[in-house]
């Protein structure tokens, strides 16, 4: 009886705990899977190769690379360093342009241009001047990058807007069929440390891709052409940020059809220490090796700028007399080549070998004979028969002639008398061939006004002058171009 | 024994081995089975030192709680710093090693606040909530010069790291991110890598489609799941910043102009698992 009352006790006591169990708990719950967690201690850093390309066998190239700095260009000279010490360890200079009035003058004495993430559109003009400077040989190097801006706010809804190379490239590059897209590439799946750092590993067969196994771009713009060459292709896994999609016909860097441009959307792997990357080192090796590899035309587009050597040669006719004037026009001459660093020497003869400027009359043809026939020029006694510009008259008109050969460039300076021959040596200075009609080796400059002046009314003017050309021979005026 | 005996003695007995132990079985049940508790712990800050510790404060008053069944961590936060987030997801991996962990997205939970979303058991979020932005963002340092006035002991001491480096260390930071959203949302990813971390920012109605979260709802919901999960009924939903004793307040994270004017970005320069909206950027 008792055990019972016993029983009834226990369950009593635990009657409430129980009801409360029932109440509030529907199971027991499983027990508590492991978390897995990630492994913290097995991550690395991303690890880049640096490779040293073979610096031994470097070709003396020479050159001078004209370096835009008149587009308020995103760049500080540092940024370049790569590139500028490959191309001082060819024998190029670099020389900075900060007017653009002054490109097409420079561009004459540059075998290449560098622009790099300019922001001020290029004017139809210095288009036009590049345009003409490729023709000759010249080369360009165009650097965009998706990192350089300047940032804007819109007036309205404040949202910041990045003004960035992407318009002041393309005004360049239209007429060479490129074009630099305002977007950046990046790649999630394959990079270098960073999915905005794009490796390339397939390469257009070309000078400037050779040896390379793999380079990276560091914040690429795409580049496309329809005409050119795409340098650098990314794989399909390398996408646009335009659309989030692979372009196969855009790349990191392109070469225009005719060679003579090459773009990259990048300039950050020029600089330290990302030019020593991977095969970035080779890459700018090649670069420098392709701007300056140019040749450089020798003819009167490029005048005054002919001459090959630093040493010029001057010889002075013998039918020349050395007058005080004559002296000062040659002393003249003489101070301007200077400037463009060119040294003048004068000789005795009539030198057969380097870069030279032989000076005289026309009365002294036996000294140029062989430069007139080449030139497909000849004097007779009132007219300068040209190949180029037809019957010329020869009284009042200079005479020049370029010849390029293998043992030096020649520029031949011919006029009528010792007045002309001093207002023709002033297109060494200045004036330059602004008063000439010029072909690739033959300019005939007007350097006064010659038996025409006191008769320009008369009709037939031409006959009388021609009779009496030593009286009508006006004064030499210093400046032909007025 | 007389009759009033007998009847005496019946109701001594119910009384002694009835009632009293089912007073006091009453009195004790309370204790040996309470109710249960569903915490909630609110994050609704950016992630830093000072939400931090309040955070981690309260997941050790539900870790030591056994009342505490299951808890429900409310996240309305952009994240903040890497150091922080992870301090707080590690004390989370302890927490759930005990008790179920239910995710309520309010607002936002981007960034480091995904991270800590991912080491629970389910996640909810509103249809417009914004979810994801995974990835780490930084701040690189500047390339190194020298300061007359300031003397140290080595190239970096002042900078900390060469650039290059820093950008390598957010990269291997980002593998941690990454790694501790498979772990935790596994298969229920449905898109594929490029997309889950490419660092967008996604409504809650993207969001679900894409695996990023389980389920809309609300803190009820969220209530309700963690009971679920902790098999218990008629609990209690207490909020654990009461009990736990945290500091009521807020810290200095995000740049404030001289204006007054609270920026998206931070204070100080460096490493953050935060998402910075690009909108409205005032001059």
């Amino acid at each position: 009886m008792k055990r019972q009352y016993i029983y009834i006790a226990i369950a009593a006591l635990l009657l409430p705990a129980l009801l409360r169990g029932l109440w509030f708990y529907r199971g027991i719950p499983a027990a508590r899977p492991e978390i897995a967690t990630p492994d913290y201690a097995s991550f690395s850093r991303p690890a880049v190769a640096i490779n040293t390309p073979d610096l031994e066998d470097i070709q003396q190239l020479g050159g001078t690379v004209l370096l835009d700095g008149a587009h308020v260009n995103q760049f500080l000279l540092s940024d370049l360093d790569g590139l500028t010490s490959a191309i001082r360890a060819r024998g190029g200079n670099m020389k900075t342009i900060i007017d653009p009035l002054l490109l097409e003058t420079e561009l004459k004495s540059s075998s290449a241009y560098i622009t790099v993430s300019p922001t001020v559109p290029f004017l139809e003009s210095e288009v036009q001047a590049l345009k003409n400077f490729t023709e000759r040989g010249g080369k360009i190097l165009v650097f965009s990058d998706a990192t350089r801006y300047f940032l804007g706010f819109d007036y309205v809804s404040g949202n910041p807007i990045p003004y960035g190379d992407v318009n002041a490239a393309n005004s360049l590059l239209k007429v060479w069929d490129i074009a630099v897209n305002n977007d950046y590439l990046y790649n999630t799946e394959k990079n270098e440390g960073n999915f905005r750092n794009v490796l390339f590993d397939e390469f257009a067969k070309n000078e400037m891709t050779f040896g390379l196994d793999e380079v990276a771009l560091y914040g690429a713009r795409s580049v496309e052409s329809d005409s050119g060459l795409v340098l650098l292709q990314g794989s399909e896994s390398t996408l646009s940020s335009t659309d989030d999609a692979h372009d196969p016909n855009a790349g990191g860097a392109v070469l225009s059809a005719d060679g003579s441009v090459a773009v990259f959307g990048d300039f950050t792997f020029l600089s330290s220490p990302y030019n020593t990357y991977i095969d970035n080192a080779t890459l700018i090796q090649n670069m420098a090796d392709f701007i300056l590899s140019g040749e450089r035309a020798a003819n009167f587009d490029v005048f005054p700028y002919m001459f090959k050597e630093k040493t010029v040669k001057v010889y002075v006719s013998s039918d020349l007399e050395k007058t005080p004037e004559i002296v000062a026009a040659l002393g003249s001459m003489q101070s301007t080549m200077r400037t463009l660093n060119y040294k003048l020497e004068f000789v005795e003869n009539v030198p057969t070998s380097g870069d030279a400027i032989i000076i005289g009359s026309y009365e002294a043809t036996d000294d140029f004979d062989g430069y007139l026939k080449k030139a497909d020029v000849e004097i007779d006694s009132d007219i300068l028969s040209t190949l180029a510009f037809g019957d010329v008259s020869r009284s009042g008109n200079g005479l020049l002639l370029f010849d390029s050969a293998k043992k030096g460039n020649t520029l031949v300076m011919l006029a009528n008398s010792s007045d002309d021959v001093i207002s023709l040596l002033n297109v060494m200075g200045y004036s330059g061939l602004s008063s000439c009609l010029t072909s690739d080796r033959v300019a005939v400059c007007s350097v006064g006004s010659g038996d025409y002046y006191f008769d320009d009314t008369s009709s037939d003017s031409t006959e009388t002058t021609t009779e009496e050309p030593t009286e009508a021979t006006p004064e030499v005026s210093p400046t032909p171009s007025g | 024994m007389s009759d009033a005996d007998a009847r005496w003695e019946r109701i001594r007995n119910i009384l002694l081995w009835l009632a009293i132990p089912l007073i006091v079985g009453l009195l004790l049940a309370s204790a040996i089975v309470p109710q249960p508790i569903i915490g909630v712990i609110r994050l609704e800050d950016a992630i830093y030192t000072y939400s931090a510790q309040n955070t981690i404060k309260q997941i050790h008053y539900a870790i030591e709680h056994p009342e505490v069944r299951a808890v429900v961590l409310v996240i309305d936060s952009p994240g903040g710093t890497v150091v922080d987030t992870e301090s707080i997801y590690m004390e989370l991996t302890r927490l759930r090693e005990k008790k179920p962990v239910v995710t309520v997205v309010n607002g936002m939970s981007a960034s480091g606040g995904y991270y800590l979303s991912v080491n629970t058991d389910y996640i909810f979020a509103k249809p417009t909530s914004m979810v994801g932005n995974i990835g780490v963002i930084g701040y690189l340092p500047p390339a190194p010069f020298v300061i007359e006035d300031i003397i140290t002991t080595g190239p970096y001491k002042l900078w900390g790291a060469p650039r290059d480096s820093d950008m390598r260390q957010v990269e291997m930071m980002k593998e941690g991110f990454f790694e501790a959203v498979r772990l935790g949302r596994g298969e229920k990813l449905t898109a594929e890598d490029n997309v889950t971390f490419s660092g967008q920012i996604w409504s809650g109605m993207d969001a679900l489609k894409l695996g990023i979260i389980d389920e809309f709802g609300t803190e009820n919901d969220g209530s309700k799941k963690a009971a679920e999960l902790a098999k218990v009924a008629n609990y209690e939903v207490l909020d654990l910043a009461v009990p736990s004793g945290i500091n009521v307040g807020s810290g200095v994270f995000f740049f404030q102009s001289p204006d007054g004017m609270q920026m998206p970005y931070p204070n100080e320069a460096g490493i953050y698992m935060l998402y910075i909206p690009p909108l409205p950027v005032k001059q």
